[in-house]
């Protein structure tokens, strides 16, 4: 039995990030709720997915896959994916 | 104070360059320091997180009005937003690498690294964007 799934901890945590940061820019008041319990919004996303690459790494440390989808290849695109989706938000924020 | 943090930094950031290279290199030769060396880069990465917040936090804001104030207000906007989040996933991958190394898929690792090696790069030359930005 494994201990960690460490690609559906990832998976979950850098998909929650782009959603995270796109709450936070979208929508003030959540920015501000991450401001006031975290004392920065940073220190919040840092803080929410390091929880749920731990949580999500553990509780899912029996699965292998996901909708048919393994987990090995699910956390590469997820990360990679969160990645681009970040950037590509920042530069449709600018020519907003 | 802030120099200490900066080469900080500096430092520990290179190290997600050079350790990842030099797990790479061995990667085949399954030497007994590779699980060492492994979970000693994702410390790092972790670790990482504390002089990245305090420049990000503490000293970024004067920066941040010169960057915005000059004509490179993208560095900024774009650069350094982006920056400032992809870091975030800078101890997420590495975590990921070590621990495929630690539970023998060390073979599944080598794109880990290769990412980690890739991105680390790139927030180093994003910070040196950022920099010129703020003189211009």
């Amino acid at each position: 039995m494994a201990k960690f799934n460490f690609y559906l901890g990832a998976t979950a945590s850098s998909w929650l990030l782009a959603i995270l940061i796109i709450a936070a820019e979208l929508y003030g008041p959540f920015k501000n709720l991450l401001k006031s319990t975290f004392s920065h919004h940073w220190i919040g996303k840092g803080i929410i997915i390091t929880i749920v690459f731990l949580a999500f790494g553990f509780l899912l440390r029996n699965k292998e896959s996901i909708a048919n989808l393994s987990d090995k290849k699910l956390a590469w695109h997820s990360i990679l994916g969160s990645l681009i989706v970040i950037f590509l938000f920042y530069i449709m924020e600018f020519f907003k | 104070m802030r120099d200490f943090v900066l080469f900080a930094h500096i430092i520990l950031g290179l190290a997600l360059i050079a350790f990842p290279i030099l797990i790479l290199l061995y990667l085949n030769k399954r030497s007994k320091w590779l699980k060492p060396l492994s979970i000693i880069t994702a410390a790092i990465s972790w670790l990482l997180l504390l002089p990245s917040g305090k420049l990000y936090i503490t000293f970024y804001p004067a920066t941040k009005t010169l960057v915005k104030a000059g004509s490179w207000p993208w560095a900024h906007d774009v650069i350094m937003e982006t920056k400032e989040h992809w870091g975030l996933l800078l101890p997420v991958i590495a975590t990921v690498a070590a621990g495929l190394v630690f539970t023998g898929k060390a073979k599944d690792s080598k794109k880990w690294w290769v990412l980690l090696i890739i991105l680390s790069a790139l927030l180093g030359v994003m910070g040196r964007i950022i920099k010129i930005g703020a003189l211009k």
